[in-house]
């Protein structure tokens, strides 16, 4: 284990998570996460969250907002004639 | 199909000129990077249109299939239901219009956010027009992490990660996420709701790749400690658990 290597690991979290890295860096990263426990705790965190985040944003649309923007579109284009 | 309108009898869908034939393809959408077993549609109305350009009678099977995703987002940009729907019509209604600009084999979804993110900050944002750099003050990185790590043992931790991971409710990540200033809350939503790359969010809001990168990390360390006051008001966190 390195802190150098944690820093990298750490400042690059986020651009590793988000696929942002090219292939040799994240590569790396990856490499790094296999040997150091205390690092891939924190992404598989900070990865759980983002899944967390994401699944309780998730709105259900109204069925009758459905309706309502169908008929909209339908005016829109009939009204081009 | 679109889940939200397949599930729509086809009798039930009144007759529109412009899905031929009343029937309803799977959509292609060629920027969807489907290289095999891609069905391309056979329709007349292709001989009389610019290559290249799309055809507004796809409009329906190409676009409409977002429908979810640009609500759940206009839901958050907006803070209710009522303003979110007539700020999708309205993007999808401009989409309509403007289809046959829309050049096929570019980001349909990008191009789509594009209209619905310029429609929110022209016609419904009720936060002052001129964006300000908002401070958020100073928020250490990986701020969740770092007090729910502050347990004794791995297996503590890991137990409270869980538990608040778990039991964080719909509304209170909802509230974090709409308490964000305007300028971090759109790139959070554009990252982490719909998994755009900075490279598109940049070109959605007209901003340098490098402030959508400060932006989102500033932002979503915000909502970390905003998720983290919940957690706490529910009592997901231990007694001693550090105090902000």
């Amino acid at each position: 284990m390195s802190g150098r290597n944690c820093d990298e690991a750490l400042t690059n979290l986020y651009q590793y998570l988000d696929r942002e890295m090219d292939s040799a860096n994240s590569e790396r990263i990856r490499a790094h996460l296999d040997d150091c426990s205390g690092c891939l705790d924190i992404f598989e965190f900070e990865v759980r969250l983002k899944i967390v985040v994401r699944e309780r944003l998730s709105e259900e649309v109204p069925p009758e907002f459905i309706d309502r923007l169908r008929a909209a579109l339908a005016r829109e284009s009939v009204g081009e004639g | 199909m679109p889940a939200d309108f397949g599930r729509m009898p086809p009798s039930s869908v009144p007759r529109n000129p412009w899905v031929v034939g009343q029937t309803h393809y799977q959509s292609v959408i060629r920027s969807g990077g489907a290289e095999d077993g891609t069905v391309y549609r056979e329709r007349t109305t292709d001989l009389y249109r610019p290559p290249g350009m799309a055809d507004q009678a796809d409009f329906e099977s190409d676009a409409l299939q977002y429908t979810r995703q640009l609500f759940s987002a206009a839901m958050r940009m907006t803070r209710n239901p009522s303003d979110a729907e007539d700020l999708v019509q309205e993007t999808f209604l401009k989409a309509y219009r403007a289809y046959h600009t829309y050049e096929e084999g570019t980001n349909l979804k990008a191009w789509l956010y594009r209209i619905l993110t310029n429609t929110y900050i022209n016609n419904y944002r009720k936060e002052s027009r001129r964006p300000s750099e908002v401070d958020l003050g100073a928020v250490e990185d990986l701020y969740l992490y770092r007090r729910i790590g502050s347990e004794e043992s791995a297996e503590a931790a890991r137990t409270t990660e869980d538990r608040v991971l778990d039991r964080l409710v719909e509304s209170d990540i909802k509230q974090a996420v709409e308490e964000l200033p305007e300028n971090f809350r759109i790139p959070v939503l554009l990252a982490d709701l719909e998994g755009f790359s900075y490279k598109e969010i940049a070109e959605i809001l007209d901003i340098p790749i490098g402030t959508v990168m400060s932006r989102l990390h500033r932002g979503r360390k915000a909502l970390q400690r905003r998720l983290w006051e919940f957690a706490e008001n529910r009592g997901l966190l231990p007694e001693d658990a550090e105090k902000p």
